[in-house]
C-alpha cells in the first residue's frame, strides 16, 4: 500500500503542477497590479510541486521500480518500459530544471507589464503544461504495461 | 534582461542539451554507465545530480557575464525552446528503436 501510496503522490503532484503552470500562464495573460502577487505564488509553487514530484518520483524508481520493470520487460508491451520509461525518466530533467527556472524568470524578468518580459514566462509555462503531459500519458502507458505483463500471454 | 534571468536562461538551454549528451554517453559506454551507477549507487541519480549542480554553476557563471547585455526576453526564450526541443529529440530518437515501429526501421 505505501509503494502505491507514493506512486500516487507523485502522479498527483505532477497534475497539481501542470494544472499551477496553466493557471500562471493565464494570469501572465491578464497581468496586472492585482494579480503580481498571485503569479509570484504560483510560480514558486509550481517549482515546488514539480520538485517534490521529482523527489517522491525518483524515491519510487530507484527503490521500487525494478519489480515493475522485469513485469514490464516479461510482458507484451515491453516498449512500455523501453521506450516510455526511458524517455519519461530522463526529460523529467528538462521539465524539473524549466520548474526550477520559472520562479527566477518570474521574480527577476520585471516587470511583467511588458510584454516582451510576459513572453519569457508564457514561454516556460507553456513548455512545463507539454511536458507534464507527455509525463502523465507516458505514465498511463508504463502502468498499463505492467497490467499487461501481469495479465500474461 | 536582470543578469540572473539571462544567465540562468542560457544555463538552462544549455543543461537541457547537456541532459541528452550525458544520456547517449552512458548508454553506449559501460564504463560510465558502470562509474554512474557506483558513484550514487543508481545511474539516474547521479545524471539527475550532474544535471542540476550543472544548472546552477553555469547559471551563477553565465550571470557574471554581462548576458543580459546581448540578450532580450525573446532571444532567451528562443534558445530556451531550441535546448528543450534538441534534448526532446535526441532523447526520443536515442531510444526510438526501442519501439516495436523501430524494429522495422533501419538505423
Amino acid at each position: 500500500m505505501f509503494i502505491q501510496g507514493v506512486m500516487m503522490v507523485h502522479v498527483a503532484l505532477g497534475v497539481i503542477g501542470i494544472m499551477f503552470a496553466v493557471a500562471l500562464f493565464v494570469d501572465v495573460l491578464n497581468v496586472n497590479e492585482g494579480n503580481i502577487e498571485r503569479i509570484k505564488k504560483l510560480s514558486l509553487a509550481v517549482a515546488v510541486l514539480i520538485v517534490l514530484a521529482y523527489i517522491i518520483g525518483g524515491y519510487w524508481y530507484v527503490v521500487y521500480y525494478g519489480h515493475d520493470r522485469d513485469i514490464i520487460k516479461a510482458g507484451q508491451w515491453p516498449w512500455a518500459h523501453n521506450y516510455f520509461m526511458e524517455v519519461k525518466e530522463h526529460l523529467f530533467f528538462v521539465m524539473l530544471l524549466l520548474g526550477i527556472y520559472l520562479p527566477i524568470a518570474v521574480y527577476r524578468n520585471t516587470p511583467l507589464m511588458e510584454k516582451e518580459k510576459r513572453c519569457l514566462v508564457l514561454g516556460i509555462c507553456a513548455l512545463i503544461v507539454v511536458l507534464g503531459f507527455f509525463m502523465e500519458g507516458a505514465g498511463g502507458i508504463i502502468g498499463k504495461g505492467v497490467t499487461i505483463g501481469l495479465m500474461g500471454g | 534582461m536582470d543578469k540572473y534571468a539571462a544567465g540562468f536562461g542560457m544555463s538552462l538551454a544549455v543543461t537541457c542539451v547537456l541532459n541528452a549528451i550525458i544520456l547517449v554517453i552512458k548508454e553506449k559506454n559501460d564504463a560510465v554507465m558502470g562509474a554512474m551507477k557506483a558513484a550514487m549507487g543508481h545511474h539516474w541519480t547521479t545524471h539527475g545530480v550532474i544535471v542540476i549542480v550543472c544548472f546552477f554553476v553555469l547559471g551563477f557563471i553565465f550571470s557574471a557575464t554581462r548576458l543580459e547585455t546581448k540578450f532580450d526576453s525573446h532571444r532567451m526564450l528562443k534558445y530556451i525552446i531550441w535546448g528543450v526541443i534538441i534534448s526532446g529529440l535526441i532523447t526520443a530518437g536515442f531510444f526510438m528503436p526501442n519501439l516495436k515501429l523501430g524494429g522495422v526501421i533501419k538505423y
